[in-house]
């Protein structure tokens, strides 16, 4: 559903929910595109079958490798109040693995990372001030030079 | 809240060196939070780029969120100019799955319930395994591992009591309870999306919590918890299974 067919109070409560403060807007830079290796994060509450679901309150993420088989894909996101249909139906309206490939092989991309990750996006971003490290690390370790996020 | 995610995720990946870009679909979060780069989207909550089976669309999408790795000048915030594509013509009119029982007539007995929801889910077994074998045997109603039949078992149940045994311990039972709702929606959402047309989320729900047993089952549910002295299971009730678009329906008496 779009955001203006959301009912009230759901919707005030959507929009008007706490939010994080932080100091500055750090933008590092990076070679040109054609020369980066990019992964994905989605907060769609993606994760391969037999991973983990997600549980409210924790601050974690899932690996999705980059050669995963994507009918492996399942999402236990929490909410209710966005539409599945999309990624039901195919991948990519939420984790966009089969068109950043195809910009890999046009050479508008460098590469795709080895991983991608998915998030379940109702945790609160201050949850994951001090976690993140670990990830930004595993990302460094791939080499990875730009990070595309989707939020649902 | 997943626009807010991403741009918190965002400023503390680029703390670490990493550069982002992300796509928000609430303006007014991306404004606030100030992310480095971002694309809003005018699109549906859940689509961030913008519509299933549209390469064409989501590449584009892709692109111009890519783009803006390459400039450090940030908060950067863009506005894609145009809404999703539009439906193919001739895909309009979704009719939804024939001869289910009304959901008015949903059995008050939990074992007759249970056995009239089994009855409607195995109605729609073959048109969920129509598309599930026609989109490369992925499937969205596996997150428990529980069979469908066990899944309402487990509903009626906890509808009735909320300290039955938890068949996952693994997970805390309010968990395996949403879980098991998930697949049991997801399963009815794969069967009514192997119907030819366009439908819409509030459509698919309107149909599901409307015209179901199953739907009723779960209209049951969330009355139950809303009347529980348990302010904890009152919330969970509230948010965890009934969209906000249905959250008008009350189970039939």
């Amino acid at each position: 559903m779009y955001l203006s067919d959301m009912p009230e109070p759901w919707r005030s409560r959507l929009v008007n929910q706490p939010m994080p403060e932080f100091d500055g807007t750090p933008c590092a830079g990076g070679p040109p595109l054609e020369d980066r290796r990019i992964s994905l994060i989605t907060t769609a509450g993606l994760h391969l079958h037999g991973d983990r679901p997600f549980i409210p309150g924790r601050a974690d993420w899932r690996v999705i490798p980059d050669d995963a088989d994507l009918a492996e894909l399942v999402t236990s996101h929490l909410a209710t109040n966005f539409d599945r249909i999309g990624m039901m139906s195919d991948i990519n309206t939420v984790f966009p693995i089969d068109r950043l490939r195809e910009l890999v092989a046009a050479g508008t991309v460098g590469a795709t990372a080895a991983r991608h990750f998915g998030f379940m996006g109702s945790t609160p971003p201050t949850a994951y001030a001090d976690s993140i490290k670990a990830l930004a690390d595993d990302m460094k370790h791939d080499g990875v030079g730009g990070v595309v996020l989707a939020g649902v | 809240m997943c626009t807010r995610a991403v741009c918190g995720l965002a400023h503390y990946l680029e703390r670490e060196g990493i550069p982002t870009t992300l796509i928000g679909a609430i303006r007014d979060h991306v404004a606030l939070l100030r992310p480095p780069r971002a694309l809003v989207v005018p699109f549906e909550l859940g689509r961030p780029f913008g519509a299933p089976d549209a390469p064409e669309f989501q590449r584009r999408v892709l692109r111009d969120v890519l783009a803006l790795l390459e400039r450090t000048d940030g908060p950067i915030l863009v506005d894609f100019p145009d809404g999703p594509p539009a439906p193919q013509a001739g895909l309009e009119c979704w009719t939804p799955p024939p001869d289910l029982a009304c959901p008015e007539r949903a059995p008050r007995d939990p074992v007759e319930l249970t056995a009239a929801v089994r009855s409607e889910i195995a109605r729609l077994r073959p048109l969920r395994d129509r598309w599930v074998r026609d989109h490369g045997s992925r499937r969205f109603d596996r997150l428990t591992g529980l069979d469908l039949d066990r899944i309402v078992a487990l509903i009626v149940a906890y509808t009735r009591d909320q300290s039955i045994a938890n068949p996952l311990p693994q997970y805390g039972l309010d968990r395996t309870v949403k879980f098991a709702t998930d697949d049991l929606k997801h399963f009815y959402y794969q069967a009514a999306l192997s119907r030819p047309g366009r439908i819409t989320d509030i459509e698919l729900d309107d149909w599901f919590f409307g015209s179901t047993l199953s739907g009723e089952m779960l209209l049951r549910l969330r009355a139950a918890l809303l009347a529980s002295d348990d302010p904890n299971l009152q919330r969970f009730g509230e948010t965890s299974f009934v969209p906000s678009h249905q959250a008008h329906r009350q189970p039939s008496q």
